[in-house]
Parts: structure tokens; C-alpha cells; sequence
């Protein structure tokens, strides 16, 4: 299976996918933010910084490998 | 050296070559990070690999939120300044005079908004400045360069961010929210003393304890990006330093209150006893508001912590660092010198950079300093150490001790050393201008590090010319706003904000007279009527709060009377009004022991303000 990878146009100009991907990743996991407040993320884990680090590569190839 | 039992249980830090193991982790991550962004940007073949280093260098921090904040900052002031080099290359390319005034007005727009400003948040305001002067300046005889260039700065400041980001996760850099947590409550401590003290505290007591209180306001906003508990933690910290002002300033009002007189006991007792009751309150509040940060939790109250800046002063700076732009801009269009916009570049960096340091000047000797120092280790990196390599690892290692080093030297907590560092290290990287193949052409680098020296010391030349706001002039400036704010209050003219928030936002401006002249200590006169504006400013805004309160009350009448006598501001007839309003309250069977304590604080605050050897308390 080979993914069609589709450049985002701004005024003309071109933005690569994987640039795209990430603002969305980032802007995902700022809405989750308050989620994993609620939940108590950053109790689960010894360094939550680098968990949230994670979370945020896991949902950010997800979205490069799905969409 | 007498060692006690106390000393010798708290385990030593470890210290390697007079520095703590911390510091050689910063140092370490720093290195790391700078060789990882430079790794990526040679692989992805950026235009500016040099930028994605000089990226690091700025937002190298002890601590991991410090360093991303930070860096949010300086993707949002590219992004902003990119569109105004932009917007500027296309409105005034061919213009010649005119599109070099209006880069003075957009550094000195830039300037203003800086010192509107505090923390990262002034710091993206200057870099909006450098932005244009990196990416429009450098092509100002190429305007059609300016899009690509643009793209470039971008891409190269993207991958650095990132670098900081990755290392500081991976290498675990230490957060920010227990040192915070602990100067915190080292003036929570502070602040109970101050107000259990038996006696008056003096004005410059309190005054420094206001400044290490406001002090810490730009520090607050780095908690946010720390972690997801991160804005609980902000909102925390934020109501603390509001608790702990008010509490300061309710302490300040019990030991003004006048000495008892036969007629005036009871209200005198009332207001006592209220004030105790109200001081006990807000040191639990800050108890419970250290308690949430501690615990990454909201607060019982999220209060604003608004920021006094001056317009003034704001503008009178803006219009120097315009000025000297043009000034310089001005100096190599006579000089008909060629490829001088990498002077003209570098002089608009150290203007936006001197616009946020507390002492411009201080900032711009420390530029002169650094300079030739950045041209050297940059030389005897590139003629003595590499000499011609340009293996990447060889590369790493070379730069290793030189990075490691400023970076030991950026930790210091010396403020003049530290800031030697990283202008150091910032300059060096400039000027070395690592690219992959490396350049060793020796007549563009005698050219570019002749040009940034001649640079800073243009910078220093137009400050001896046009000198900045000196610190007398800015504290008789913030003492006269503060003066006019105090004569407006309770006169028809009110900001939106609770009397705690309004509280804080006038310990910012104490703190601002208060490190106007730098680390020169201020004059006690200056300090005591500082703090008199301040204390009257508080039992105002309290009075008119607790007024407001009774309007729709039977004692309406009493407290439209009592809010006249605070207009003029008379201690005799404020303390005529409180026990009217007690007596209208005790014929009604209501309380209004808030207002008339508040009303017998005003009553000596004003009296206190009339004989001026009581209210210096020096």
C-alpha cells in the first residue's frame, strides 16, 4: 500500500505533508491536554514530560501513516 | 570553617572543576542539542544551518520549561516578523532612504511593545525586530531573496526548537516548578514576618520584598509548557503572588493604623481586630495556593496578575532606538562602504537585545566586550583547530570545549557573566557560520568579523550619543504616573480589577522604580514615597470596594458620605464618615465592620501622608 501524500497550499505556496501533520499532532494534543489533567496523566509516570513526548510521536505517526 | 550538625547533614551538591553536576548537565544538553540541530539541518541541506545553532544557543536554559517557552516565543515573533519583512520588502523596495526610516520605525515599534512587556513575552517582541534584520535587511539589495531567506530562517529555527525540545525530554532537564515552589515559599515566610513584626516595618524593607514578589512574574508563564498540569500550576503560582502582596499590604495598613485616642477605642479595636482576621485569611489562601502548586492543582482563586508598564518611558526608549538605527543607517550610506547590511543587521540584533536587558548601556559594553572575543574563538576554531576539515564529527568534537565552556559560563549566577556567555556564544556561532562543505575563505571572515565588531561598537557610540533614559529620570517618571493614578482613584475613574489584582499590578510599578537605576541601591526618600503612594493606593481601593458594597443598603447614605471624605482625601473627615457609618449601622442592627475598618486605615494612611516624618519610617 503506498500513501498519496498531499501538499497543503497557502496563498500559492507549497507546505510540505509531514509539516501539516505535525501542526495537526500539536494542536490534537494541546486539546488533550486537559483530558490527561482530568485523568492524572502525569502521576502514572517517573518522567511525565518524556510520556507526553511520546504521546505526542505516537498520535503524530499515526496521523503520517492513516490520513 | 566551624561545620555544625545542621551543615553536615544536607548532602553536598556535587562539584566538578568549581561547578555543580547541574551545570555540566546544561552544559552537556547544550552541546548535544546544538550538534543534533546541526546534524539535521546539514542533512536537510537548509540554506542557514548556522541559524538552527544560534537557535539553541538563545534558548539554552537550566530548565526545561524556561527553554520552551521560550522557544513558542520565538516560532510566533518569526512567524510575525517574517510576515513584516515581507509586507515591508514589497511596499518600499525601491524607496532608498525611506525603507531604512521605516525600518527604524519598525525597531522602534518593536522596542515600544518590548518594554510594554515582561519576560519571553518582551523577548518575542524584540525578536520580531531581528526577524525583519535577518531575513529584509540582509536582502535589502535583493528583495526577491526575502521569501526564500524567510523560509530558510524558518525551517532552520524549526529544527532547533525541536533539538532543545528532544534533548531536555530525553536527557530528563530538570523542571522549573520546585525551584519556583521554593523561592515562593521563602517569601511567604518573608511576608509573615514582615506583618508579626511587633513595630512598623521600614519602606525598604517592604519595597524589596514587593520587587522579589513581581520579580518573579515573568518566571511564572514558563510552568505552562512544563507538562499538562501545567496551567493549574501557572494559575497557582500566579494567586499566590497576589495573595502574598495583599496580605503584605493588609499588614502594612495594621501598623499605620493611629494611635488610640478615648473617642476612638472601639473603632480603632474593630478595625484591628478585622485586619488580624483578614491578614490570617490571605496567608492561608497563599498557604493553599503553594499547597496547589506543589500539587499541580487549580487554586481555591484564580486571580489575574496584572503588569504596570510605562507608556512613557515605553515610548521615549522606542524613539532612542529609532533613532540610532537611522543614526548608523544613516553613518554607512555616507560611507558608501559595500556589503554593509550584515552590519546593518547585526546593529538592529544588539538594539532589540539592549531594548530588553535592564541597563541598555550595561548591555551594550557587554556586546563591545563579547564581539571581539565571538571573532577570536571563531578564528582559532576555523584556522587553528579545524583548518580545513569538514567531517561532521570533527566538527562535534572541535566544538565540544568552546560550547561546553560558554555554557558553564552561561550558569553562573552572576547576571554580567552570564549574559557574556551567551553573547558569546550567540556571536561566535554568527560569525563562524558552520555550512556543509565549510568555507575557509580567510578575507570573508576578516571581512564579517570586522564588520560585527565595527557593529557593536557603532551601537555603544549611538547610546554615548543619545544616551538612554537615565535611572533618575525613570523614577521621577513612575513616581509622577504613580501620583496621578492615586489622585484619579476614587474619582469617578476605575480600572476593572479586584483591589488584590490592582494591588500586585502596584507592586510591579514599585518594582520598576526599584530597579530603574540597576544594582545601584535607591534613595530612601524615593523608596518611602514610593511606598506611600502605594500603601494609600491599597486602603482606597479597599474603602471604595467595601463602599461599593453597602449601595444597595440601608447605610447608603452613610457610605455615599464616607466615599466624599475619601475624595478629599482628609483624615479627620474620614474618620468623622467611620463613625457615622457605625453608629447608621448600629441604628439598622447591620455590620459594616469591613468598611469601617477599611475606612479607619484610609484614616491613617492620610493622617500619616500629612505629617511627613511619620510616613517616611526610613
Amino acid at each position: 500500500m503506498t500513501n498519496t501524500y498531499r501538499e497543503l497550499v497557502v496563498g500559492g505556496v507549497l507546505i510540505a505533508p509531514i509539516v501539516s501533520y505535525a501542526a495537526i499532532a500539536l494542536l490534537a494534543f494541546l486539546l488533550l491536554r486537559p483530558l490527561l489533567r482530568f485523568v492524572g496523566f502525569a502521576g502514572w509516570f517517573s518522567n511525565p514530560s518524556l510520556a507526553e513526548l511520546s504521546l505526542y510521536v505516537a498520535m503524530f505517526g499515526l496521523l503520517a501513516l492513516f490520513l | 570553617m566551624p561545620v555544625n550538625a545542621a551543615s553536615a547533614a544536607v548532602p553536598r551538591p556535587l562539584v566538578f572543576a568549581g561547578f555543580p553536576a547541574s551545570s555540566w548537565a546544561f552544559a552537556l544538553r547544550t552541546w548535544l542539542a546544538m550538534m543534533l540541530a546541526l546534524y539535521v539541518s546539514f542533512w536537510l541541506e537548509l540554506d542557514s544551518p548556522s541559524s538552527s545553532a544560534l537557535t539553541v544557543a538563545v534558548l539554552a536554559l537550566p530548565t526545561r520549561g524556561q527553554g520552551m517557552e521560550k522557544a513558542g516565543y520565538r516560532l510566533a515573533a518569526t512567524v510575525i516578523g517574517v510576515v513584516a519583512s515581507i509586507a515591508i520588502a514589497g511596499l518600499f523596495s525601491q524607496t532608498d532612504g525611506l525603507l531604512l526610516a521605516v525600518f527604524g520605525i519598525w525597531i522602534g515599534l518593536c522596542v515600544y511593545v518590548a518594554g510594554m512587556l515582561d519576560g519571553n513575552r518582551a523577548y518575542a517582541a524584540a525578536l520580531c525586530c531581528i526577524t525583519v534584520a535577518l531575513v529584509a535587511i540582509q536582502q535589502i539589495d535583493t528583495p526577491l531573496q526575502v521569501f526564500p531567506t524567510a523560509v530558510a530562517r524558518g525551517a532552520a529555527i524549526g529544527i532547533g526548537v525541536l533539538a532543545v525540545a528532544l534533548v531536555n525530554e530525553v536527557l530528563a532537564a530538570p523542571n522549573y516548578h520546585p525551584v519556583l515552589t521554593r523561592r515562593l515559599e521563602a517569601l511567604h515566610g518573608r511576608v509573615t514576618d514582615l506583618t508579626q513584626a511587633a513595630g512598623p516595618a521600614s519602606a525598604t524593607a517592604a519595597a524589596s520584598l514587593l520587587h522579589d514578589i513581581a520579580a518573579l512574574h515573568p518566571e511564572i508563564a514558563s510552568l505552562v509548557t512544563e507538562s499538562s498540569i501545567g496551567t493549574a500550576r501557572t494559575e497557582a503560582a500566579r494567586s499566590a503572588l497576589v495573595d502574598l502582596v495583599s496580605a503584605l499590604s493588609l499588614g502594612r495598613m495594621l501598623t499605620a493604623l493611629p494611635a488610640t485616642s478615648p473617642d476612638t477605642t472601639g473603632l480603632m479595636a474593630m478595625s484591628r481586630s478585622w485586619l488580624q482576621a483578614e491578614i490570617s485569611r490571605k496567608n492561608a489562601q497563599a498557604r493553599g495556593c503553594l499547597h496547589a502548586l506543589r500539587e499541580g492543582k487549580r487554586p481555591h482563586h484564580a486571580w489575574r496578575a496584572p503588569l504596570y508598564r510605562s507608556r512613557r518611558i515605553a515610548a521615549e526608549t522606542a524613539a532612542r532606538a529609532a533613532i540610532s538605527f537611522m543614526l548608523i543607517a544613516l553613518f554607512f550610506v555616507l560611507t558608501g562602504w559595500p556589503s554593509t547590511e550584515r552590519c546593518l543587521t547585526l546593529v538592529a540584533a544588539i538594539i532589540g537585545l539592549s531594548s530588553i536587558s535592564p541597563a541598555p548601556r550595561i548591555f551594550a559594553l557587554v556586546a563591545v566586550t563579547a564581539m571581539p572575543i565571538a571573532c577570536a574563538l571563531a578564528g582559532i576554531l576555523k584556522y587553528l583547530v579545524f583548518n580545513g576539515v569538514s567531517e561532521f564529527q570533527l566538527l562535534a568534537i572541535g566544538l565540544a570545549p568552546v560550547v561546553i565552556g560558554l555554557a558553564l559560563l552561561i550558569s553562573l549566577p552572576n547576571p554580567m557573566l552570564s549574559s557574556l556567555g551567551r553573547l558569546v556564544l550567540v556571536f561566535m556561532i554568527a560569525v563562524l557560520g558552520p555550512t556543509n562543505p565549510q568555507s575557509y575563505d580567510p578575507e570573508v571572515f576578516l571581512v564579517t568579523s570586522l564588520f560585527a565588531c565595527l557593529s557593536a561598537v557603532l551601537v555603544f557610540a549611538a547610546q554615548m550619543l543619545l544616551p538612554p533614559l537615565s535611572g533618575d529620570r525613570r523614577v521621577r517618571l513612575l513616581l509622577g504616573e504613580a501620583g496621578r493614578e492615586l489622585d484619579h482613584l476614587g474619582r469617578g475613574r476605575t480600572r476593572h480589577l479586584a483591589p488584590e489584582e490592582a494591588a500586585f499590578r502596584d507592586a510591579a510599578l514599585i518594582e520598576q522604580i526599584l530597579t530603574a537605576n540597576g544594582a545601584l541601591p535607591l534613595d530612601g526618600q524615593i523608596t518611602a514615597k514610593a511606598m506611600r503612594c502605594f500603601d494609600q493606593a491599597e486602603t482606597l481601593r479597599r474603602c471604595c470596594a467595601e463602599l461599593d458594597r453597602l449601595r444597595q443598603s440601608p447605610l447608603a447614605g452613610a457610605a455615599r458620605i464616607a466615599r466624599e471624605a475619601l475624595a478629599r482625601r482628609s483624615g479627620g473627615a474620614i474618620l468623622a464618615s467611620a463613625e457615622a457609618l457605625r453608629q447608621a449601622a448600629a441604628r439598622s442592627k447591620l455590620s459594616a465592620n469591613s468598611a469601617i475598618a477599611m475606612l479607619i486605615a484610609a484614616h491613617g494612611a492620610f493622617a500619616s501622608s500629612q505629617s511627613p516624618s511619620q510616613g517616611a519610617r526610613p
